[in-house]
This record gives C-alpha cells, sequence and structure tokens, in this order.
C-alpha cells in the first residue's frame, strides 16, 4: 500500500518500522476470510449508524396511524409498526443506540476494571486478596442478573443501561487484568527495572500497559457484542432503554404482541441485531485466530 | 518351506500424489525378525503401518501386493483387517506416554483385546492381565492393574504397552523406534525383554530403528530405506559389516559407535518427495554416482544373499 | 515410581487443601450476601410506607421503623437480614402477600431447572454429534455447515429465537403452544409439549458452543497416538471414536458448559419471558418492573448460590473425568 509521506520521516527507521509492524499484524488478518466479513458487516453497521439521519427515509419516531402495522412496501421498505413509525428508519437509528451502548459500556468497564485489575496486581498482598474476593463476589451473579438489579436501583434510560452494563463487566475485566498483571510482574525485565531504581509509576506506565494492552482490547471487543446482546435484552425486558428511543430490543419486544399480525415488526429489527452479532463474533473470532501464534498462516 | 509371516512385492504408496512408498519389495520368513533402517522421513514407519492395515484409501492409494501371512491388506476387507490387528499382528508405538489412553487403567487397556479377539471373560481377563504384566517384568502386577498410565514410569509405560500388543500371542509384531523414547539405561532391558517374549513365541517381528548398532543386536533381517525406497536388504551381519550400497556404507561410516576417529556425515539432504531426481535417489548425494545413476532408475539385485539397488555396488 | 510421602503430611496436607476450598466457598457466599443486602438498601423506594400502605401516621410509621430494625447501624441489620435470610424467612410480596420462599424456590426455581436441564439435554443431543461430525469430516461441506449453524446458534439472540420459533411453528403451523408451563413431573407429555420451543430456543444458545468445543477437541485428539494404538488393536472405528475419542473431549466440554452457564442463565431469562414461563427469570422481570425489592433480593442470592453450587460441581466432576488431576 502506498502511501505519500514527507520524505524525512520516511527515510527515518521508525516509519519502516511502523510500516513493518502494521504490515505484520494485517498480513494474518488479511487471510482470515471469517475476519474480513466480520469486519466488512460492522463497517457496515457502523456506517448506517453513523449516516442515519441521512440515510433513514423518516424520522424514526415519526407517527402515522393512518399507515400503522403495514407490511413491507415501497413506501416503507420494512413496514410500519403499531403507531405507524417506519421501521426501517427505525432499525437504522437502532444501530445507533445498540453500537452506542456497546462501545461506551465496555470502555467504561474497561477503565474501571483495569483499575481494580492494576491495583491488585501490582500491590499484591492483603489489597490483592480483599479485591479479588470482592471480584469473585461480583463475578458470582450472572451478568444479565446484576445488570437487571443495577436497573432496578438506578432506573431505566440509555446512560443507565450504559452504567448498569458497564458495572457487570466490571468484575471479569479486573479478573483478566489482574491474572495478565501476574504473568508480566513475573517476567525478568520488571525485576531488573525495580533493581535499577526505575520509579514505580514509570515501571507501570512504559513496561506493564504496553505488555496487557492487546489482550485486554482483544478481550474488550469480544466483550461489545455481548454488551449489545445484553442491552437489547434489558430492552426487551422493558429494563433497559425506554421508549420512544429506537432500539432494536424494545422494537422486539412490542413487536411480540402483534406477531401474528405484523411479523415485521420484530422479524427486522431482529435480523439486524443478529446480523450485527454475528458480524461481531466473526471478526473477534477471526482477529483471535489471526494473532493466534498457532493458526498464523493457516487459512480459515 | 514355510510361507513368509511377511511378502511385499512392487509395493507403490501414494499420499496426495507423491510417492511415499515407491516399489517396496522385500520378505520376511517366519520366525525372523526384520528392522528397517533410515533417516526420518525414508519410509519406515509408513511401511510399518500400512503392514497392520492401518494406512488405508482413501487418504491414501496402494498399489501392488502387500501379504501378511495369507492376507493381502491392500485388497483386504475393512472387517478382515479389524480381525487380525491386535490378534494375529501387534503393534508398539515409540511414545509409550502418549499411546496409552490417559482416561484409562492398566486394566482397561489389557482387557480390550483380550474380550475383543478371545472373547474371555471379566474374571479370566483379570488373571490373564496379571499374567502378561508378570511376563513383561512388573513386579506386583495386581496393584498396577488399577493404575493409570501417568502414574508409570517411562520403562514401565513401555512394558505395558508390550504386554497389550502380546496379549493375544499375534505372530507378527511391529514395534516402531520401541526405545528411543526411554532413558538410555533402560533401553537395553526393554530391547531384551522385547526379543525374549518375540522368541519365546515363535513370532515375526518387524523393528522400525534408526540405530545401526542396535539393528545388529537384534535383528536377523536388515532393510536399508532411503526416500521411500529399500536401497539394500540381507541378513543383518552381512549388510551392517559389509555393505555395499553407498548410503549403507555411508550410514555406516557416520555411526559414532563403528568408527570413533572421525565424524564423517554424509553430504547434502535427502530431497522432498514431492521433487525426486528421476534415476537413483540417491545419486546427488552419492561419491560414485555415474550418468547412468542420475537418469536410470537402478534395479534390485542380488549380490551373494544380499538385494542393492545400486548400479555400482 | 513415584514416592509415598509422608502419610499423616499428606493427609495433613489434603485436610487443609480441602478446607482451604470450603472456606474460600464461604468467603464468596458472605461477599455475595453482602452484594445482594447492600443491593436492598440502596434500591429506591420506602419500604414502611409500602408496607404500611396509604393511610397512615407518624407514630405507626416510627414504630414500623424501629421495629424493622432499620434505626440501627448497616452492619448490624446486615446480621440480622443474614439470620433470616439463611433460615428461609425471606419476607413476602407487598403485592401478593406471599411469601417469598415459597414463591422463588418452591415455585419458580424447579421451573427454571426443568428448562435448563431439557435444554441442555437438546443442545448435548444435536451439538455433540454435529460436532463429531465436523471433526472427522474435516474441511468438508458437513463441516462447514456445521460451524455455520455453530456461529448462527451462539449470535441469535434468545429472545429473537424465541419470537420466530413462535411465529414458525405456532403462528404459522400451530404445532405448539406459545406461552404457559405445564410441569413435566406431573403431566410428561403436554409439559414436554409446552416446553418444546422453549427448550429449543434455549438450547440452540449452547448447540453452537457445544459443537464447537467438541470439533476443535476432537480434532486435537484425534491426532493423538493412542487413538492409533486403538485401531491397531482392531477396534471398530466408531468403538474408537466414541469410546477412547470422546472419553478425552469430556473435559474441555465440561469446561465449557460450567464456563458459560452465566450465559445459560441469561439465555433462560430471556426465553422465560418470551414464553410466560414462571420460572426465576420471570419472577425478577416482574419484580423488578413492580419494584418488589425484596423478590429481586430474592432472585439475585438464588441465581448466585446455584452459580456458585454448579461451579463446584464441575469442579468436582474435573477429578472423576481426568485421571491426571487426582491426587495420589
Amino acid at each position: 500500500m502506498t502511501i505519500a509521506t514527507p520524505s524525512l520521516i520516511s527515510e527515518s527507521g521508525y516509519w519502516h518500522r511502523f510500516q513493518g509492524s502494521f504490515a505484520r499484524f494485517w498480513r494474518p488478518v488479511r487471510r482470515q476470510r471469517k475476519a474480513l466479513a466480520g469486519l466488512g458487516i460492522v463497517c457496515l453497521f457502523v456506517l448506517v449508524a453513523v449516516f442515519a439521519p441521512a440515510l433513514a427515509p423518516y424520522s424514526p419516531t415519526e407517527q402515522n396511524f393512518a399507515d400503522a402495522m403495514q407490511g413491507p412496501s415501497w413506501k416503507h421498505w420494512m413496514g410500519t409498526d403499531s403507531y405507524g413509525q417506519d421501521i426501517l428508519s427505525r432499525t437504522f437509528y437502532g444501530a445507533r443506540s445498540a453500537l452506542w451502548i456497546g462501545f461506551a459500556s465496555v470502555s467504561l468497564g474497561l477503565l474501571v476494571g483495569v483499575a481494580v485489575g492494576l491495583l491488585a496486581g501490582l500491590r499484591g498482598g492483603r489489597i490483592e486478596w480483599a479485591l479479588m474476593r470482592a471480584v469473585d463476589g461480583l463475578l458470582a451473579f450472572p451478568e444479565l442478573i446484576m445488570a437487571m438489579a443495577f436497573m432496578a436501583v438506578l432506573g431505566l434510560g440509555m446512560n443507565n443501561v450504559i452504567l448498569a452494563l458497564a458495572l457487570s463487566f466490571v468484575g471479569p475485566f479486573a479478573r483478566t487484568v489482574r491474572a495478565d498483571v501476574l504473568q508480566v510482574k513475573a517476567r525478568p525485565f520488571i525485576e531488573a527495572a525495580r533493581l535499577m531504581d526505575v520509579p514505580e509509576r514509570e515501571i507501570i506506565l512504559r513496561h506493564v500497559l504496553p505488555n496487557i494492552a492487546s489482550p485486554i482490547l482483544i478481550q474488550a471487543g469480544m466483550r461489545i457484542s455481548i454488551a449489545i446482546l445484553l442491552a437489547s435484552g434489558l430492552s426487551f425486558l422493558g429494563l433497559g432503554v425506554v421508549p420512544p428511543t429506537p432500539d432494536w430490543g424494545l422494537m422486539i419486544a412490542e413487536g411480540r404482541g402483534f406477531i401474528s399480525m405484523a411479523p415485521w415488526m420484530a422479524g427486522m429489527p431482529g435480523l439486524a441485531l443478529a446480523t450485527l452479532l454475528i458480524g461481531l463474533n466473526l471478526l473477534a473470532e477471526g482477529l483471535r485466530d489471526a494473532l493466534d501464534p498457532r493458526t498464523r498462516g493457516e487459512h480459515s | 518351506m514355510k510361507a513368509p509371516m511377511l511378502h511385499v512385492k512392487n509395493l507403490t504408496l501414494r499420499r496426495k500424489g507423491v510417492a511415499v512408498l515407491d516399489d517396496v519389495s522385500i520378505s520376511l520368513p517366519t520366525g525372523q525378525t526384520l528392522a528397517l533402517i533410515g533417516e526420518s522421513g525414508a519410509g519406515k514407519s509408513t511401511l510399518a503401518f500400512a503392514a497392520m492395515g492401518l494406512v488405508r484409501p482413501p487418504e491414501v492409494e496402494l498399489q501392488g501386493r502387500l501379504m501378511v501371512g495369507d492376507t493381502d491388506i491392500v485388497t483386504a476387507q475393512e472387517r478382515t483387517l479389524r480381525q487380525l490387528r491386535g490378534a494375529r499382528m501387534g503393534m508398539i508405538f515409540q511414545d509409550a506416554s502418549a499411546a496409552l489412553n490417559p482416561c484409562f487403567t492398566v486394566l482397561e487397556h489389557l482387557a480390550e483385546p483380550l474380550r475383543r479377539h478371545q472373547h474371555l471373560r471379566k474374571d479370566e481377563c483379570m488373571n490373564r492381565a496379571v499374567e502378561l504384566l508378570a511376563s513383561v517384568g512388573i513386579a506386583d502386577p495386581e496393584a498396577r492393574l488399577k493404575a493409570y498410565p501417568h502414574e508409570l514410569s517411562g520403562g514401565m509405560q513401555q512394558r505395558v504397552m508390550i504386554a497389550i500388543a502380546l496379549a493375544c500371542e499375534p505372530q507378527l509384531l511391529i514395534a516402531d523406534e520401541p526405545t528411543s523414547a526411554l532413558d538410555v539405561t533402560i533401553q537395553a532391558q526393554i530391547m531384551s525383554l522385547l526379543l525374549g517374549r518375540v522368541r519365546a513365541l515363535g513370532a515375526s517381528a518387524i523393528f522400525v530403528l534408526h540405530d545401526l548398532a542396535l539393528a545388529t543386536q537384534v535383528a536377523d533381517r536388515v532393510a536399508v530405506m532411503y526416500a521411500g525406497q529399500i536401497v539394500e536388504e540381507g541378513p543383518a551381519a552381512e549388510v551392517l559389516n559389509h555393505p555395499r550400497h553407498p548410503y549403507t556404507r555411508g550410514l555406516r561410516a557416520s555411526a559414532i559407535e563403528f568408527d570413533a576417529e572421525r565424524l564423517s556425515p554424509i553430504a547434502g539432504v535427502v530431497p522432498s518427495l514431492s521433487a525426486m531426481p528421476p534415476g537413483c535417489r540417491f545419486a546427488p548425494r552419492c561419491a560414485q554416482a555415474t550418468t547412468q545413476c542420475s537418469t536410470h532408475k537402478p534395479s534390485f539385485a542380488a549380490i551373494g544373499n544380499v538385494g542393492v539397488s545400486c548400479w555400482n555396488p | 515410581m513415584k514416592v509415598a510421602a509422608n502419610s499423616l503430611e499428606l493427609r495433613a496436607s489434603r485436610l487443609w487443601q480441602s478446607l482451604g476450598a470450603v472456606a474460600q466457598t464461604a468467603l464468596v457466599l458472605l461477599v455475595v450476601s453482602g452484594i445482594s443486602f447492600l443491593f436492598l438498601k440502596l434500591s429506591p423506594g420506602d419500604p414502611v410506607a409500602l408496607m404500611l400502605g396509604s393511610d397512615f401516621s407518624r407514630d405507626s410509621y416510627d414504630q414500623l421503623y424501629r421495629n424493622l430494625g432499620l434505626d440501627r447501624p448497616w452492619l448490624q441489620q446486615y446480621f440480622h437480614w443474614l439470620s433470616r435470610f439463611v433460615l428461609g424467612e425471606w419476607g413476602s410480596s407487598y403485592v401478593s402477600k406471599q411469601d417469598i420462599f415459597e414463591l422463588a424456590v418452591l415455585q419458580a426455581l424447579p421451573v427454571t431447572l426443568t428448562l435448563a436441564a431439557l435444554s441442555l439435554l437438546v443442545a448435548l443431543a444435536v451439538g455433540i454429534p454435529l460436532g463429531v461430525l465436523a471433526a472427522i469430516k474435516r474441511n468438508s461441506w458437513m463441516d462447514i455447515l456445521a460451524s455455520a449453524i455453530a456461529i448462527g446458534g451462539n449470535a441469535f439472540p434468545s429472545f429473537y429465537l424465541g419470537v420466530v420459533l413462535i411465529w414458525i411453528f405456532s403462528v404459522a403451523f400451530g404445532w405448539f403452544p406459545s406461552m404457559g408451563y405445564v410441569s413435566p413431573w406431573s403431566d410428561p407429555l403436554g409439559g414436554l409439549w409446552h416446553l418444546a420451543l422453549p427448550a429449543l430456543t434455549l438450547g440452540a444458545w449452547y448447540v453452537g458452543l457445544i459443537a464447537t468445543v467438541t470439533r476443535s477437541s476432537l480434532l486435537e485428539v484425534l491426532e493423538q497416538p493412542y487413538m492409533a494404538a486403538a485401531r491397531a488393536r482392531g477396534e471398530p472405528e466408531w468403538r474408537v471414536i466414541w469410546v477412547h475419542g470422546m472419553r478425552n473431549v469430556l473435559m474441555p466440554l465440561v469446561t465449557i458448559i460450567g464456563l458459560q452457564l452465566g450465559g445459560m442463565l441469561r439465555g433462560a431469562v430471556m426465553t422465560e419471558v418470551v414464553f410466560t414461563l414462571p420460572g426465576l427469570g420471570m419472577m425478577i422481570t416482574n419484580a423488578v418492573q413492580t419494584r418488589e425489592y425484596l423478590v429481586v433480593q430474592a432472585g439475585i442470592m438464588i441465581t448466585a448460590l446455584l452459580f456458585i453450587a454448579v461451579n463446584l460441581l464441575v469442579d468436582r466432576t474435573y477429578t472423576i473425568l481426568d485421571p491426571r488431576l487426582r491426587k495420589k
């Protein structure tokens, strides 16, 4: 791939090293058909989400009772729901809320989880013991149940959903981060740095973090599909986003009541949700296969 | 004269179009032991597995004849082969710790062929199992029956494997590098045990080995393989003390035990099976190669009681 | 030959280890109960006002407040609650006045367990053969089909799949009911008829997982020498795969089933709501919507306890399945 670069940068070793490492990352990914298919699907959804206002033919909350409960037609490509709202537009906007919730909750949970895991892993001793026992307790609750409980305490709404999910993710992230930190801590170069009186903060920033970054990020990526699944589930149960916000879970719940008369009400957003989840799973699996030294170089 | 135990004639085995065994012919009279010698990838293990009928279509193509006793492995039905395996033919694998199923006890391993081929009842199995373990030199056999493979030492695992292979008193035993995974100190013990049991049963045996000295000690006959072909074959003492084929001579020279003054490895590497040179396969590495060697495949000719595949033995 | 350690030392250390495991579990239980208690204290709403109903005086409010022990320090309240919880006194629902213990443990829990067990059976019955097939006929069209089913089953959210199944089998074909629960223990045929679609929905998610794990483990196992050794003893191929091979696949399979239990519980909650089955999921969902926090708390405690119990069970099965893990 050719990129025009100022000559100074391109001649320095830095650029070549950067190109080399990116290429080394890209090559095995490129060969994995799974990852590429997943990436394609996810990108499609991201684009739809970002450009929803431009792409959607109607406003997602525009009600039109005259046209309510119509099947797919030229006027409404995916039909209308019981309020006369255009399902296609609502599905597009639903992608927005799904992706936003997924991304935000995972990021938030990641931040807190990494902090806790780092603290536990680096400090060790009683702090680690106490933190890990707390995490064990948190992890004993299935994620959905815990999210439901949080929603009960916090109340409904998109921001609360993000918060509730983020809190549910702290446990798993903390545990993984701590395990990774322990692994890195055991490596000789950390001890060497300590012996050389390198300040603790620098050890963390320059040595520990970069080494745990990639497995953590991969895990975070895989969490996004779980987050979207949970968020839709919460909305489906009536414990998540509030109407009339366009959300796939909400739409499926509404459509369920009318399943015999208007199957497209639940069918369409459900297909969108399933496709996005498949795409995310393919991407995650493909990435994992691509970066796993054992399967590198194999065709999927 | 009794029919030979193993009789291979013009056997060619192709895997994905590549000839892993090329026009192999060899015979082993009953009651004798044969050692297959060669480098890794020469096809010795493949030949051994093929003799058991474990390498079959559709994964591979087989041409020629491969007779074990009076059964032609190439054309036989799977059902027939299954009856032979474990009953008339037994196999010992290289790594005993991996060849024993970690989830099953020693007794369960031994009982399997006993129940299948000899239809023994549970108590008969137990007695016979104890007998077998004792015959391979395991002390306190009753206690060992309940043990799992990972609880036994390497030597003991191999003894158990020998007991399993010989459980139904087979007429042909095939041993794929039976001692290479063991400590040097135990190798001699296990080998002599194996030989002793084989001779006691009056069975024939095929040993796949890469150790020349060991081959002299255990085998009646020796066949040297290179790149899927048999290049020299005959009585052990003859082949190893007076090698005719340049490759055999090279092997003998590069073996440390024989000539301790100098290490003289054979130059070059084995060509890849899919890119074999025409003519003699050893020609590119042979010091005495002629133009005929590079273009024409040598025929297998007898010199005295040794068969050699070479234009200039 | 392994040298036997001093027998007394060995027994002492094993006792210490099992004591440690018990202590650890007890600790986790304590933390779980603490979190549940915290949940109750943090939830909005005034339990005293709820219990008194619409009309009450300041005095009766204060009296009930003190009776319930709400003026004591939180730690004391916690122990008080915990002691009552352990005895099964979980309080009663504000709305239906039903005893919560009766509602949760005697009514809702069996429903959820029945659904989960049935779904697991379905998933195993479909997933294992699928995985085995995919492993044996590697890279053939069967392998790809099996992988596709696996990915699909895993990605389709349970609630969506349930709705789709209802549409196909209940509305369009009319073969199965779309809601309601009949206990299979009292009425096997009716029970199974009602549970057919839910079990399929919940099982579908697991099928993909089981098939994938079976396939990859079996692929590894097929390479092992002990498989060839079994064939060399004259064992027929089906025995080689199902007895010698699958025995070694059981461990990773049980591991994954145990690990993914959280996912199954999540699916169970959704499935129960879609099909209106009166299980734990339905109970908790209704309770959150009607602000019955006592019921919600009971619900989360039960699910956590269930989770921990099953994890312990899975740990125990490890040692049975893999002799290498047993201590000598």
